[in-house]
């Protein structure tokens, strides 16, 4: 059931009208009920990997509390287990018949709604116990919840169980504030989404798929395909956090304006925010203080002095997060550089903090004018599109050529595309919807940058002009909204 | 006390560290900050830091990283 449908309407408001008429005490009830009927609906042979990691990581809880030393590896790897087994086995197995020229069969295998996003959740949930942060769920009904929230289920947020859990088993009474603000904040995601992304998904499959024979638009592409995938993902988590919250529950944010990072680390502080915070506690900090580490840290004080020596065995710390974050955007070579480009500029830029406020001191650059700021906006927004050339082409190879192309046979245009195939039977229409939306977005992102709540604001005004904001927004999706893809799924909802 | 407001200035040159208690919550120290700090403290008072001791409460003021060192030393 996709988001982007009248079914899953249907059914948000169903949930959202019956959570607020029943007696409240099974008001979490409802909501597992529902959670498990989403799940259903996506087929009944998901709800076996929904219940195995339900189950394992419950029980792993109790037991871990209990003092089970041995509980903490063996759930990690049950459930870190079954989305390799899912996710990977097809990706090594095509790289022995490659190496060896073997003809080993590839596995059809069904990747799950969301398998990582669920995955990532019960283990961090096992972990917490682990390190006395949490205490482990009794009733299994409960926890059920918490691992298959529907909303979440798709694509994250990543939720955590001291933030999350209380919230889900809340009793709450009907306010009409809070549906409204999650209202509007569902209606943003759908124009982001379908305005923006399924208008650019245009322009943009037509250039990666053609760039052998159309070669040259790659920049355009690239700065579509950026576009495309911000307002797909933060579209659908505004989607998410709006339905969340007409229930009461304030999920955490994953966005936070990321086009106007400063540095590739900033970026990634604003992008995906809670697999990276999820990343920087389960995997970056035990890495980094783990014993092999502390050794590894030791020596290199030694051979290179305090500082590079204490430097380094972070660096190397984040490479090796960042080339999880490769792999686990896709069993696929493209995607595991796509993970070293990122860990390796922040390990360098780590390994050259010091020098870097040394340089700025000589050169007497100000940190906090406005002129280095956008400096740094610019330097940033290049690096993180040449990255997407990794994340979005099929193949390392076809992302080396396209960035080639990009300089020496450069054009921009609309050719690629057959405009009889488009909504407005023009190939510009579906480019300026795409634009106008990118527009609105970032005046948007300047007001929630100066940490002004639009949507407060707008609350505040009379009836007649948040009808309007609502019609104009709805209307736009009508109008411009690409209506043929719309019927489509999420990109992170393949994770 | 003294010795971890001068590990924090060297790491960090910019904070306040005589009153800032938001040290985590307002971004003063980033992750790599935090485990340059740990690696500091490890090696000035022979203690051992583990992931479960990286939370915002023990690293948002240097009065709460003096708490923190005083735990795992006694």
């Amino acid at each position: 059931m996709s988001f982007v449908s009248i079914e899953f309407m249907v059914f948000t408001a169903v949930c959202a009208a019956g959570y607020y008429m029943i007696p409240k005490k099974y008001q979490w009830v409802w909501l597992l009920v529902f959670s498990y009927v989403y799940y259903l609906a996506a087929g009944p042979s998901y709800l076996f990997f929904i219940l195995f990691a339900t189950t394992v990581t419950y029980l792993g809880g109790l037991w871990v509390e209990a003092g089970a030393r041995w509980a903490v590896p063996a759930v990690l790897l049950a459930d870190f287990g079954m989305l390799a087994f899912i996710k990977y086995t097809n990706f090594i197995l095509g790289n022995i018949n490659g190496l060896f020229g073997t003809n080993i069969r590839e596995l059809k295998l069904l990747l799950p709604l969301g398998i990582s996003f669920d995955t990532f959740q019960a283990t961090g949930y096992l972990l917490d116990v682990h390190w006395k942060r949490c205490k482990a769920e009794r009733n299994p009904f409960r926890f059920a919840l918490f691992l298959a929230f529907f909303p979440q289920i798709m694509q994250g947020p990543i939720g955590r169980y001291s933030r999350l859990a209380d919230q889900l088993y809340a009793e709450r009474e009907f306010d009409i504030a809070r549906i409204e603000r999650g209202l509007y904040r569902i209606v943003w995601g759908f124009f982001k989404k379908i305005v923006i992304a399924d208008n650019a998904v245009l322009y943009v499959d037509a250039i990666f798929d053609n760039y052998n024979t159309m070669p040259g638009y790659g920049i355009m592409g690239i700065l579509l395909y950026g576009a495309q995938l911000y307002a797909d993902f933060s579209g659908g988590i505004d989607i998410v956090i709006g339905i969340a919250e007409m229930l009461g529950i304030t999920l955490d944010e994953n966005f936070t304006q990321p086009f106007f990072a400063t540095s590739i680390t900033d970026f990634w502080h604003r992008w995906h925010i809670t697999l990276g915070t999820w990343m920087k506690d389960y995997l970056f900090y035990p890495v980094s203080l783990s014993r092999w580490m502390g050794k590894f840290g030791k020596w290199s004080r030694t051979r290179f002095g305090k500082n590079i020596g204490r430097a380094l065995p972070i660096c190397l710390a984040n490479i090796i997060v960042f080339l999880v974050v490769g792999i686990w955007h896709g069993p696929a070579w493209h995607n595991i550089f796509y993970g070293l480009y990122n860990g390796v500029i922040i390990g360098i830029s780590g390994l050259l903090a010091k020098n870097y406020r040394d340089w700025k001191k000589k050169l007497n650059i100000n940190k906090d004018s406005r002129l280095f700021y956008c400096f740094q906006v610019a330097r940033t927004f290049i690096l993180v599109n040449i990255s997407w050339y990794l994340d979005r082409a099929g193949s390392t190879h076809q992302a080396l050529i396209m960035l080639r192309d990009s300089i020496t046979k450069f054009r921009i245009g609309v050719d690629m595309i057959d405009a009889s195939s488009t909504w407005a039977g023009s190939a510009y229409a579906p480019l300026i919807a795409a634009l106008f939306g990118c527009l609105v977005v970032l005046i948007h992102s300047i007001l929630r940058e100066r940490k002004v709540d639009i949507r407060a604001l707008l609350i505040e005004k009379p009836v007649i002009l948040r009808c309007l904001v609502l019609f104009l927004l709805l209307m736009s999706l009508v109008v411009i909204g690409n209506k043929p893809l719309s019927q489509g799924g999420f990109i992170y909802a393949n994770f | 006390m003294d010795e971890i407001i001068q590990i924090l200035e060297e790491i960090q040159p910019d904070g306040d560290y005589e009153t800032c208690d938001t040290l985590i919550d307002d971004g003063i120290l980033d992750s790599f900050a935090i485990l340059s700090i740990v690696s500091e403290l490890e090696d000035e008072f022979d203690i051992r830091i583990t992931p479960a001791d990286i939370i915002p409460e023990n690293f948002n003021s240097a009065a709460a990283l003096y708490e923190m060192v005083q735990r795992l030393q006694g």
